[in-house]
């Protein structure tokens, strides 16, 4: 972060800025740095039909944790999939909850796990950055954001 | 001499001077040529022949598919983007939705256009639909409504390929690599 705006605020402000910055540093690096997300894009189809939300999900920490579940206020229901092909048929399964272990990662990536994302609250556009937040069993919640792409990103 | 002679030009015959292997699935003379009657994105019925002069690439799906769908169209854009000019107006992809309940030709002109304007969207009532899946043996089925209404709707993940006489020549499937399915697309626009 650039200090340049502390810098231009009147002298008598700097200190408690400099506070205040430092909080929101801490309290940021406590929730979240368990997790990392990754390459969170969500690919957007025309009019109000369901997006997929891809990303990797990396949890260095060292222990294991479950997703279950993930909600956007940008949608009105997102749900976890997941794409299964048997004989060439393909369909979707709900899936409820995902196991990652410490130090493993979990790929959402085309053809298997997904965020399908239904019923938009607002209009979207390609290039927005949409967020996401992604539910632990353990209560952990962390907010990503996802930028929509194209549908021919593949 | 001359039968060493008689013996390279074999072998060069047998390699295939000019015919080579497809490397995605040969499905010429395995599967009928292109036979359809259904509606088109501007709710006007049509049929197969419409569609003849160019190679065809038929591929069965729904616009509410998030995943495999786009996956598959983007692909075969991406494809068709790696081919030569000449090569790639000779391709079109018809995407047949066998969800009709919602996928109405709006729904399909607006789902298509935003491949490009390779991709032509088709439906059909349920006999429309079961027999073009039945001719090409692949299935289809419409799982449990939600709460929201939602449905999922099972469906091949293949994509069948077509010369500009709609002979079937190819099965293209999600695990082909990249390059297979450019030179083989090379090959059927070149395929009379
Ligand atoms: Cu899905």
């Amino acid at each position: 972060m650039s200090l340049t705006p502390l810098a231009r605020l009147p002298r008598m402000a700097r200190p408690w800025c400099g506070i205040f910055l430092l909080l929101i540093g801490t309290s940021g690096t406590l929730s979240a740095a368990e997790l990392k997300v990754n390459e969170a894009r969500l690919r957007l189809l025309p009019g109000d039909l369901p997006a997929a939300g891809y990303f990797i999900l990396v949890n260095p920490s060292e222990t294991n944790i479950t997703l279950t579940g993930a909600d956007s206020p940008a949608f009105g229901n997102v749900m976890m999939h997941r794409t299964v092909n048997q004989d060439g048929v393909t369909r979707m399964q709900p899936v409820a909850q995902i196991e990652l272990a410490a130090g493993e990662q979990i790929e959402f990536a085309p053809g298997g796990y997904h965020l399908m994302l239904m019923k938009r609250t607002r209009s979207l556009a390609i290039g927005d950055d949409i967020e996401v937040t992604l539910f632990f069993a353990n209560g952990q919640q962390q907010s990503i954001t996802f930028r929509a792409v194209s549908p021919t990103i593949q | 001499m001359r039968r060493w002679i008689m013996t390279a030009f074999a072998s060069l015959w047998l390699v295939g001077c000019g015919e080579q292997a497809w490397q995605t699935k040969d499905i010429s003379g395995l599967m009928p040529p292109l036979a359809f009657e259904l509606v088109d994105e501007n709710g006007n019925t049509v049929n197969a022949e419409r569609f003849l002069g160019k190679s065809t690439l038929l591929f069965f799906g729904f616009t509410h598919c998030p995943d495999v769908c786009p996956t598959t169209l983007a692909r075969l854009d991406a494809a068709t983007q790696r081919m030569d000019e000449a090569a790639r107006d000779d391709i079109q992809v018809l995407f047949v939705s066998v969800d009709p309940r919602r996928d109405d030709p709006e729904t399909l002109r607006t789902y298509t256009d935003a491949f490009g304007p390779r991709f032509i969207g088709l439906t059909g009532d349920k006999e429309a639909l079961e027999e073009l899946t039945r001719r090409y043996r692949v299935t289809y089925g419409y799982g449990e409504e939600d709460s929201n209404g939602n449905y999922d709707v099972s469906h091949s993940s293949a994509v069948f390929a077509f010369n500009d006489q709609g002979e079937a020549r190819l099965l293209i499937r999600d695990s082909d690599p990249m390059e297979a399915m450019v030179a083989d697309l090379e090959r059927l626009a070149g395929d009379t």
